[in-house]
């Protein structure tokens, strides 16, 4: 049920990129979650030692502002989700928690004419790459398949963010990854049902290759990506430890 | 049914649900406690994103094999069932011919259990999980140890949403969200736990739950400063910082 939902929206973020003649970028991602959820606008940020860092993409100005206010005030949306690994969804921003929660953020946002703003962390575990926010003009709630597509489309972008070996973050304006994005390049990236080896190898790799986790991470999947296989075959075998990464290599070695 | 066990449980319970509390600890816990009441063999807690992907929470054991088992149930079985209809789903003897659910119930009878049950976390009009039951006998539970599963379910249900406003839909989601990163936090740990010291994820798994009670920290927090530490030193030395 989930693989086929991930894999249209996969489909709408690709036929986007193809309408504009380049490859899939958080761009694509951002104008699909606009257009998908009937929103007003969205921005990415991305985070340096989980604190929101700069903002990588937005769909309009209001959005830029939106964003660009939270990182200037230092509170908002996109700090607590990073905080807490929960989305935000203040459906409506004339209501006390948010008031209470965003105290500088709230009275600006509302100048700038925003309603609802619900913001998305781009995370897995305990790596923290970036926050997906959108926002509307109109207060309300965000219907559950809406909800749900935007929850794909964070998991989209949090991929293309951590697609470099390196773990650098990508060029300015988030563009399409190189052949070390594991997937992306033109293809749907691994979107199967969640597995918990695949979190597990992701540890388990930061001891052998000796890296932090958000390269760990991005070595597993452009390993899987060069052996084309599924990723979670290759996480299956080293938790059973029938293969094992290397450091100098970072291409198997077999057990 | 042991009814002193049967008090110490929930009141053990309760007594987590205060400061420290860790969501993942919490219904690990409760599984735990559920194979000693219900005399099972193991037990899960599933958990519903808003994608409508049936994630596990914890289970009684890290075992691959049962692992495996609730990673099917996202295609069929009793949770998902449960999960759609919102009532308790149980197929006694899996072993009988022509089983409701074909894959999961070879896989489960192959790995010794011949009955389970799934009961559903229910938040007013939405269903956000279950608690899956597994058993060795053939015959399914008896309506009173029906409702005292069930009450636990009721009581994971609260432990997820403690401390929150559950008048807002969007809490639940929330929520859901946390538990689920919180769950991937602690397999990453395992992962390097594991590897580091050459133990299996169940060992790897009661190191950490250990260290965090001795320690008096969240099971969570502990994880992600293992995860995001420098090294792989286990337990961390007190000296050094890890990294945010």
């Amino acid at each position: 049920m989930t693989d086929r939902r991930a894999v249209v929206v996969w489909g709408q973020v690709a036929a986007h990129a193809a309408a504009h003649g380049r490859r899939v970028s958080v761009a694509d991602v951002c104008a699909v979650a606009v257009s998908s959820a009937q929103l007003s606008g969205a921005w990415l940020v991305a985070a340096r030692g989980g604190d929101p860092d700069f903002v990588m993409y937005v769909t309009d100005p209001v959005g830029e502002q939106l964003a660009e206010l939270q990182l200037m005030l230092g509170e908002g949306p996109c700090h607590d989700v990073l905080t807490s690994a929960a989305p935000v969804l203040a459906a409506d921003l004339d209501d006390a928690e948010p008031g209470r929660r965003w105290p500088a953020f709230i009275p600006a946002a509302r100048e700038l004419g925003a309603g609802a703003v619900f913001a998305f962390p781009l995370i897995v575990g305990a790596i923290r790459a970036g926050v997906l926010g959108v926002y509307r003009g109109s207060p309300g709630p965000l219907p559950d398949r809406q909800l749900g597509d935007l929850l794909i489309l964070a998991d989209v972008a949090t991929m293309m963010l951590l697609g470099s070996a390196n773990g650098d973050h990508q060029d300015g304006d988030g563009a399409g990854l190189d052949g070390d994005g594991a997937g992306l390049d033109g293809q749907a990236p691994d979107l199967a049902v969640h597995r918990a080896e695949i979190d597990q190898a992701t540890g388990m790799l930061t001891v052998q290759l000796d890296v932090p986790v958000a390269e760990a991470f991005a070595r597993l999947r452009a390993y899987a990506y060069s052996q084309d296989r599924r990723l979670a075959e290759v996480a299956g075998d080293i938790v059973a430890r029938r293969l094992r990464l290397h450091r100098d290599q970072g291409q198997d070695g077999g057990p | 049914m042991d009814t002193e066990l049967l008090s110490d449980t929930f009141v053990d319970l309760a007594d987590t649900m205060v400061a420290e509390f860790d969501v993942i600890d919490f219904l690990h816990m409760l599984t735990d406690r559920s194979v000693r009441l219900l005399g099972a063999s193991a037990a899960g807690v599933v958990l519903a994103d808003p994608r409508g992907e049936l994630r596990l929470a914890a289970a009684s054991s890290e075992q691959a094999e049962l692992l495996e088992l609730f990673q099917l149930q996202n295609d069929q079985g009793p949770c998902l069932e449960c999960f759609r209809t919102g009532r308790p789903v149980t197929a006694g003897d899996l072993t009988g011919p022509a089983p409701q659910w074909p894959r999961f119930a070879e896989a489960a009878v192959r790995s010794g259990f011949r009955t389970v049950e799934a009961l559903p976390m229910r938040l007013r009009d939405q269903v956000i999980g279950a608690l899956n039951l597994f058993r060795a006998e053939p015959s399914p539970l008896e309506a009173a140890d029906v409702r005292i599963a069930q009450a636990l379910a009721d009581v994971a249900t609260i432990g997820l949403l403690h401390e929150r406003n559950v008048r807002r839909r969007e809490t639940v989601a929330e929520q859901l969200q946390a538990a689920l990163n919180s769950r991937v936090i602690i397999e990453q740990a395992k992962g390097k736990l594991a590897e580091r010291r050459s133990v299996d994820m169940d060992r790897a798994f009661t190191m950490l739950r250990e260290y965090a009670r001795n320690t008096n920290q969240r099971l969570t927090d502990v994880a992600r400063d293992f995860v995001n530490g420098a090294t792989a030193e286990f337990p961390p030395s007190a000296r050094r910082q890890p990294q945010p």
